[in-house]
């Protein structure tokens, strides 16, 4: 008694402005995400960090990147915060 | 780890016998227990790394392999995964190894015809309204053709979620649906956040499944619903017997020619003969803690769709 299978190719009817422009290196994590995401390890709240796009655990000292918009909460993958990162100065592209 | 093995190391070079004993069952213990990958015997480290790389390697060719092996018919099962878990409108999920989308994007459709349906129905009680006050209905709650339904997708590696991403923006999907580069063994997930939680087609290839389970009750909402699709074990000898042949006479060829990689789908083959059946993974999923759990097989057991909830 299956349903008729295929894939709904149901047309996202989206707010319309689309991140059309893929090429956007730095995409915003979504706000709402926030809301449930805490750091794998300890299970505590994160702060979103804008300057360098990370989720920081202040308690612990970790980052987490955030990668093309996709948050990245793999414990290998986060840096320490301890020391100030040296790309300070530079300016990320 | 690898920093803590280093002094052994330096240790081994000078003296050896049972100092290299030791320092080998200290990096086994570092490297994690042995474990399976297919029908290979390897430590846990070993197995997490191999997986990633299996489906780093078949990322892109993912859903036509799919296609090709099931003839379509994982299509079928998903659809079914997905009126099982009929969910209404405002439905919060949490879909783990969900990489290129497809219980995501299902999700998505369910919710907003279930949404369509009502508006009609709505509609259709509004007879004696003007044609202004209709429209002005109609206007807000278009806006929130999916109400405060959401689809977070969770997934270990970087291809799959690239390629569901992608997917996702070439077939229109952009509300309501979220990425998270995350490990099911340990989520990055508030406790008690979600109504449903859905792995399908990869609690196969979680190396610690314990894990997996106790952290999918964590951040099931009370009354929050666990549901699982994965191949199966099946009974009749004689299906078997076809299973089998088709398994590893045709897969492993089809993954040669479709996606130039055989080794990965041999492994696909071999991880759903080690995977537990239906009973053992039902018990399995009972001692998290999950209540009135239970299996429905599909296709006599080629795949099962294991059930529980968070009471």
């Amino acid at each position: 008694a299956a349903s008729g299978g295929g894939q709904g190719q149901g047309q996202g009817q989206g707010s319309g402005s689309g991140s059309g422009s893929g090429s956007a290196r730095r995409q915003p994590l979504e706000p709402s995400l926030l809301r449930f995401l805490v750091c794998p390890l300890s299970k505590r709240p994160l702060r979103y960090e804008e300057s360098t796009n990370e989720l920081i655990n202040e308690e612990l000292g970790i980052a987490y990147p955030i990668i093309d918009g996709i948050p990245n909460m793999i414990p290998e993958a986060a840096r320490t915060t301890r020391k100030k990162p040296p790309a300070e100065d530079s300016k990320q592209p | 780890a690898a920093a803590g093995l280093c002094p052994c190391r330096a240790l081994l070079a000078r003296r050896g016998g049972a100092l290299r004993a030791l320092c080998g069952s200290v990096r086994g213990l570092a490297a994690g227990q042995e474990t399976h990958f297919g029908f290979q015997t390897v430590t846990e480290a070993e197995r997490r790394e191999k997986i990633y790389q299996v489906f780093e390697s078949v990322a892109k060719k993912y859903d036509v392999m799919n296609d090709s092996m099931t003839l379509g018919i994982h299509r079928v099962w998903k659809d079914i995964l997905m009126h099982k878990m009929n969910p209404s409108p405002g439905t919060l999920l949490l879909d783990v190894a969900g990489g290129t989308g497809d219980i995501a994007f299902r999700f998505i459709n369910y919710v907003r015809s279930v949404r369509e349906h009502q508006l009609q129905r709505k509609l259709k009680h509004h007879q004696n309204l003007s044609w202004q006050e209709i429209s002005e209905s109609y206007q807000e709650d278009k806006f929130k053709l999916l109400g405060d339904s959401r689809v977070v997708v969770c997934d270990i590696n970087k291809e799959m979620l690239k390629v569901g991403k992608q997917k996702a923006q070439h077939l229109g999907y952009s509300e309501g649906l979220s990425w998270v580069l995350g490990d099911a063994e340990e989520l990055p997930f508030d406790d008690d956040k979600f109504d449903v939680y859905t792995i399908a087609f990869g609690i196969r290839n979680v190396t610690r499944i314990d894990l997996a389970l106790q952290e999918a009750y964590r951040v099931l909402k009370p009354g929050g619903r666990f549901l699982c699709l994965e191949f199966s074990h099946v009974s009749n000898p004689l299906l078997s017997r076809l299973y089998d042949l088709y398994s590893f006479q045709v897969i492993p060829v089809l993954g040669e020619i479709i996606a130039g990689d055989w080794k990965s789908y041999q492994y696909l083959v071999e991880s759903i003969r080690r995977f537990p059946p239906q009973e053992e993974l039902k018990a399995m999923i009972e001692d998290t803690g999950f209540l009135k759990v239970d299996y429905q097989n599909l296709n006599s057991g080629i795949v099962a769709i294991h059930s529980g909830f968070k009471l």
